[in-house]
């Protein structure tokens, strides 16, 4: 049996987007940012990726992108260091700050960013030819840090920030790829945390992890959030309820709706939203 | 307007079994208060033996309610509307079984009063079930076709209640005075009338939850909005 539920016809976000009825997303910005998007378009090509996006990502919290595929989620987390120029052919519009500082601006190094900003994937990547301790400090090394009881000292505070050092203290010698896939997950935080970003953005970082390691890291997350601002992007819904402050939700390239993760998980405003959440979405 | 059907159709089929669940529960619950009443107009105990025979089912089903709102949660994490309509289920069915149980005390008390002479004061008791069922099923409408503004209005509703039942008391106290002889009597009618009051209570708890089911709003306990 059908259950009943009365719906007033209402025209989605999309179509208010397009006559320009659309209530501003940023309405619910937090009060503190770390990063303030504003008017973010990307195209790819022709393909316009990101289409118009502003948002506030607060500050020592975590907010978690959600949509189905192809939404944009991934480019605009890439967007947030400038990861998505990798790609050919990318052409983008509209302004990014970090802590006020613009990171398109023409004078703005993208190695600074990309520090300033660490990123960890989907797959754990830790370097193949390289030591667990290695690992952690390359970025460190790349900078120009020589001093070695300097690079001691940020090895285990970055392994015990991120949870690994218990772990690992016995092992830093032998290779990255040794651990298990949980641990390299870790070790890929660690060596993030270990060039003291501000910023931590997370590619669906358990995807490929079982629910132990991904407790784990979704513990790691939380415990992270004190001290960084963290952006998050997750296919898995039930996880950006449980770690996230904030929850973004993005559809054909557009903020459908941004909000505290409560009330977008139990009472969202668009219907498209709605949809999206409760698996009923296409 | 029907909702999108998920794309998980066991998902529906569970929702629609609870949502089934809890409207047979309510409809026996409705059953049992008419037949508790009817006992008492009537002086049938047959009917009253019914209405007692019928908490038994109304048991069953909350339990089984509860036990499919727990599955839910369980394998389909449910969220937003959907959440908000297992919770206010589950809710449901905890102050239904409880308004059956106070359709049993009513049966109960007017197999008692059926023992003995007719009282005239059972008058007293009909205003009180009218508008307790009234309330009951514009609470019951209100979470079934969620429909916020029908679950608002039930609220104050009340109020009456609560009057009514204050007003029969202060006439059957009078009438203890009056008429020592059927104290038992009198004092039976005001325990059905103290139940009528609770089921108004019950009532108002269920409209409340049709209104977070259907607008995620919280209308329990006005003043403590207020003051936060």
């Amino acid at each position: 049996m059908d259950h009943l539920v009365m719906e007033t016809p209402e025209r989605t976000v999309m179509e208010r987007m397009e006559q320009g009825t659309a209530p501003p997303p940023e309405a619910e910005t937090p009060a503190a940012c770390t990063f303030e998007v504003k008017n973010l378009s990307i195209w790819y090509g022709e393909k316009r990726a990101i289409d118009n996006v502003t948002l506030g990502v607060a500050s020592n919290a975590v907010t978690a992108i959600i949509g189905p595929s192809g939404c944009g989620k991934s480019t605009f987390l890439r967007a947030l260091n400038r990861m998505h120029e990798l790609t050919p052919r990318t052409r983008m519009e509209g302004t990014v700050l970090l802590n006020g500082d613009d990171l398109y601006s023409s004078t703005t190094d993208p190695a600074i960013v990309r520090r300033r900003v660490g990123m960890i994937f989907q797959k754990s990547n830790p370097f193949p030819t390289m030591t667990i301790g290695e690992n952690v400090v390359i970025g460190l090394r790349l900078n120009g840090v020589r001093n070695q009881k300097f690079l001691n000292e940020r090895l285990e505070k970055s392994l015990r920030m991120a949870a690994l050092w218990d772990e690992v203290k016995d092992d830093l010698h032998k290779p990255g790829t040794s651990l298990s896939g949980g641990q390299q997950q870790r070790l890929c935080i660690a060596r993030a945390l270990a060039v003291e970003p501000e910023v931590i953005l997370m590619d669906e970082p358990c995807s490929a992890l079982d629910p132990i390691a991904t407790a784990k890291i979704e513990e790691l997350i939380h415990e992270l959030k004190a001290k960084y601002t963290i952006v998050t992007v997750t296919h898995n819904m039930q996880q950006a309820g449980r770690i996230s402050d904030y929850t973004a939700f993005m559809y054909l390239g557009r903020l459908i709706e941004f909000g505290p993760t409560t009330k977008i998980f139990t009472n969202p405003t668009e219907k498209q939203t709605e949809d999206y959440i409760t698996g009923r979405f296409g | 307007m029907i909702a999108a059907r998920h794309i998980l159709g066991t998902f529906d089929e569970s929702l629609a079994a609870l949502r089934n669940n809890v409207l047979m529960m309510a409809g026996l619950t409705e059953r049992s208060l008419e037949r508790a009443m009817k006992g008492l107009v009537d002086r049938n105990d047959d009917l009253c033996a019914n209405a007692i025979a019928d908490d038994e089912e109304i048991d069953q089903l909350e339990k089984q309610i509860d036990k499919d709102g727990v599955d839910i949660l369980l394998r389909f994490q449910p969220v937003a509307s959907d959440l908000r309509r297992v919770v206010s289920a589950m809710k449901l069915s905890s102050n239904l079984e409880r308004m059956a149980d106070q359709a049993t005390t009513i049966a109960r008390r007017a197999r008692k009063l059926n023992r003995h002479p007719p009282l005239p004061e059972v008058e007293l008791i009909r205003p009180m079930y009218d508008h307790a069922v009234s309330m009951f099923k514009d609470s019951v409408d209100a979470f079934a076709r969620e429909d916020v503004e029908l679950g608002r209005a039930v609220v104050p509703r009340d109020q009456k209640l609560d009057d009514l039942n204050r007003a029969a008391s202060h006439k059957l106290v009078d009438r203890m005075a009056q008429d020592p002889d059927q104290l038992r009597g009198y004092l039976n009618l005001i325990f059905i009338g103290r139940c009528l009051e609770r089921v108004g209570d019950h009532a108002t708890n269920i409209a409340e939850d049709a209104v977070y089911a259907a607008a995620a709003e919280d209308i329990r306990h006005p003043s403590l909005a207020a003051a936060t």
